[in-house]
């Protein structure tokens, strides 16, 4: 495909013997590279510094998520989901736990979607600290590797608490989440979201004004309105080129149309603007868990996970005292099953839309489970912004579309 | 009028047949030789402008076996659409035609579904695997394809065989 | 399983300046194990947090991550590895020079982790001689640390001067080879053959 390309020049432009022209270089930036965004080859066309054509290869840590849910089951496979994104374990938990919820029809409680609500919004503000300190140690400015991880270190800290792990807690369940908030838990998160604010303005004091930072991003990248959405891109990549399309205001789950947030939304669609849309959503997104916070503090003693015991285990006291919930334990781990048909459940992720597509035919045996991951779309756009650009501008635009192979791959 | 209802009629005739699945989402079943057609239609005529995925379901022993599943989102309205279609697998496994040109957002989509599959999509330019490697003989989510895979270290076998292959002088 | 043969001569062997060269060659290389980060997946995250400042793995000399593997002496294998991506692994460990150590980070790189379908190696052991296996989904960074430490141990018990004075070091490596065991290779690798009988099937 790429041997066919040539050069084509006005006649008179070029020397017949100038050195520079006429030769184009293949350049293999392999599954092992420091940017770090994970196992991903791009194999790239150069004429000098010029970037003529590349072409993305995935598959290098395709895992088969998808086949692996067919094998498991519906209940087994919640662990698979935490390592798809695996910079917001949560959040795909909770998109997975919705698709089948919408399967089997069953509702939350309040509690339980407030506390979801709150693990969302933190995993995205997680997610976008990696973004900026990844992107931002790319294009030179190491420090910010370091700031934004002081700062997950902090929502590690939270999760630990709360979860009993660091990433990949798996703490999401189907009619709600595992346990309750302790008030320790939530004094902790008040704590953070206390000083976080003031962060984010250190960040945007380096970066923002920064001339380097402005003149790596503006302009580079450029994302139209139809080629974003004819791109099949959703989240920050489609807000930066100024569609606000926000599936927490269009489609709003897990109560999200009781919260109070702004959705930003930039202008001329270059790296620069998906940054900024990216930073303000970081600020939105401590506003929302403040507001879960508060939320929690007013559903105290209520209920985190539905009653329905077709699909929820019984608390373990009830499971030793009542035969009853004994058999219901028994079936739910053995042989749950989802009622025949098919939903797809799709969340706002801080990469863009999460889905996933349920399909069962009535047994306990999943027909299909299909995981619509944005990253994949974000990765598919890589040629359509690099063609045409500078080599270092390919760095600045991988990291401003944001993906994480776990998702791409699966 | 609800969203299936305002698809139907904007769709025109032949309006294939639609439902409204569990999820809220209007479903269509049409034949897989009109898909290009009321897909194109969807986009021009109902406003649906992204592409939200395009999978498929092997329902293995039925026949036909293949289930191909797009969905579309509308900006302009705010709701999406899943249409489907049945494929055989012909003599020379199933086929079906490609949007990527209608959509490019489906391009990766359509390879995957080639890839784990084994649907070959018509008018795709550059069909090729892409999350196993190019020279994988199976395809992965078929029903009949075992989860631990067959032979999953052979092409890693060959490449190895290979480098020890080297003439002499080239370092191992 | 193959036999079991120590590795290198035994201690009586040794003379009084060999054992100290051998003592400030093994300090000075545990002490600035450069490490090669093969981020794969979710581990590669904590390897990141390991490597940021709360964790601080400079603390311990592997301050320079080098992304070149030509410039790095221990491999940490952060990640599922699947076969697509074994044979550039397999190429980034033959281009790091003797000395040489590999850190199986997770559950993933271990022995496969939770993933035993079609795409993913059962354990990067299948592929190279792995020295420290760090359990965890994802391990702590605190764990990977530890494993570190344990490394270090494990370089501090090597003999290398020793082996190069009493001659017995025809082959590249074995002036580093620490192996008391044979490695479990599935999959005949470069190296394999020296460790394991021709006549030996999958798992030793």
């Amino acid at each position: 495909m790429t041997e066919s390309l040539t050069l084509e020049y006005e006649p008179g432009t070029v020397s017949g013997d100038d050195p520079l022209h006429g030769e184009l270089m293949h350049l293999n930036v392999g599954p092992q590279h420091p940017a770090t965004h994970g196992v991903l080859r791009l194999k790239i066309t150069l004429d000098g510094e010029t970037i003529r054509e590349v072409e993305p290869v995935v598959g290098y840590l395709h895992r088969g998520k998808e086949k692996t849910c067919e094998t498991l089951g519906w209940r087994r496979f919640f662990v698979h989901t935490d390592r798809l994104d695996y910079v917001q374990p949560l959040t795909n938990n909770c998109a997975y736990a919705m698709a089948l919820e919408e399967l089997a029809g069953l509702e939350i409680p309040e509690r339980g979607q407030v506390i979801r609500v709150l693990l969302m919004e933190l995993s995205r503000i997680a997610s976008h600290l990696i973004y900026l300190g990844t992107t931002g140690i790319d294009l030179g400015a190491v420090t910010m590797f370091f700031f934004c991880f002081n700062e997950r270190e902090k929502i590690y800290e939270l999760l630990d608490a709360y979860t009993g792990h660091r990433m990949n807690n798996t703490y999401v369940r189907i009619g709600g989440v595992y346990a309750d908030v302790e008030e320790s838990v939530q004094d902790a998160v008040t704590g953070f979201l206390e000083t976080f604010p003031a962060k984010v303005d250190e960040f945007e004091k380096m970066l923002t004004g920064n001339r380097i930072w402005y003149d790596r991003n503006r302009d580079v990248g450029v994302l139209t309105r139809d080629d974003a959405l004819a791109w099949s891109l959703s989240g920050p990549n489609l807000r930066g080129s100024g569609v606000e399309l926000d599936l927490r205001r269009a489609e709003p789950y897990c109560g999200y149309e009781a919260y109070d947030f702004d959705v930003p939304v930039g202008t001329i669609g270059d790296c620069y603007d998906r940054y900024l849309v990216r930073v303000e959503e970081m600020r939105q997104s401590a506003r929302i868990c403040r507001q879960a916070i508060d939320k929690l503090g007013k559903t105290r003693g209520g209920e985190f996970l539905a009653e329905d015991r077709r699909f929820v285990l019984p608390p373990k006291s009830e499971v030793r005292q009542s035969m009853e919930e004994l058999i219901h334990q028994f079936k739910i781990v053995t042989d749950m099953a989802l009622p025949a048909g098919e939903a797809y459940g799709s969340i706002e992720s801080s990469k863009g839309e999460l889905g996933f597509l349920v399909a069962s035919d009535g047994t306990s045996h999943p027909l299909r489970c299909h995981i619509r991951a944005p990253s994949l779309m974000n990765v598919q756009a890589i040629p359509h912004l690099a063609r045409g650009r500078l080599l270092s501008d390919l760095v600045a635009i991988i990291g401003s579309l944001d993906f994480v192979m776990g998702e791409v791959d699966r | 009028m609800n969203a299936l209802e305002r698809i139907l009629s904007a769709l025109g005739d032949p309006a294939p047949q639609g439902s409204t699945g569990r999820d809220g989402i209007p479903c269509l079943e049409i034949e897989a030789k009109d898909a290009r057609r009321t897909i194109a239609r969807l986009k021009s005529a109902c406003g649906f402008d992204t592409n939200t995925f395009v999978t498929a379901i092997d329902r293995f022993p039925a026949e036909p076996r293949f289930e191909l599943l797009w969905q579309f989102r509308s900006l302009v309205h705010g709701d999406r659409v899943r249409v489907r279609a049945r494929l055989d697998a012909g003599p020379e496994g199933p086929r079906a035609p490609s949007i990527a040109d209608l959509f490019p957002g489906a391009a990766y989509s359509e390879r995957e579904c080639f890839d784990m599959f084994g649907i070959v999509f018509e008018g795709h330019a550059g069909l090729k695997r892409l999350l196993m490697p190019e020279e994988y003989d199976h395809f992965p989510l078929r029903k009949d394809f075992p989860h631990q895979g067959i032979e999953p270290d052979r092409l890693y076998r060959e490449w190895d065989r290979r480098r020890h292959e080297k003439p002499a002088g080239s370092a191992t | 399983m193959g036999s079991l043969k120590p590795a290198g001569p035994s201690p009586s062997e040794g003379g009084f300046f060999a054992t100290r060269a051998d003592w400030l060659v093994n300090w000075g290389r545990k002490n600035s194990l450069w490490p090669m980060p093969l981020g794969l997946s979710c581990c590669g995250i904590e390897l990141m947090a390991m490597i940021g400042p709360k964790f601080d793995i400079a603390r311990f000399g592997a301050e320079a991550a080098r992304f070149s593997p030509r410039q790095c002496d221990v491999l940490i294998v952060a990640g599922t590895l699947t076969w697509k991506m074994a044979e550039a692994c397999r190429t980034i460990y033959d281009q790091m020079p003797d000395p040489k150590w590999v850190i199986a980070m997770g559950v993933c790189s271990s022995s496969g982790g939770m993933y035993d379908s079609y795409a993913v190696v059962q354990g990067v052991d299948m592929l190279m001689p792995v020295d420290v296996y760090v359990p965890g989904c994802p391990p702590r960074p605190d764990a990977v640390i530890d494993a570190l430490i344990k490394l270090q141990k494990k370089i501090a018990r090597e003999r290398p001067v020793e082996l190069l004075l009493s001659g017995d070091n025809d082959d590249e490596g074995a002036g580093t080879r620490r192996f008391s065991y044979p490695p479990n290779h599935a999959v005949p690798t470069t190296r394999s053959h020296e460790v394991l009988p021709p006549d030996a099937g999958p798992r030793g």
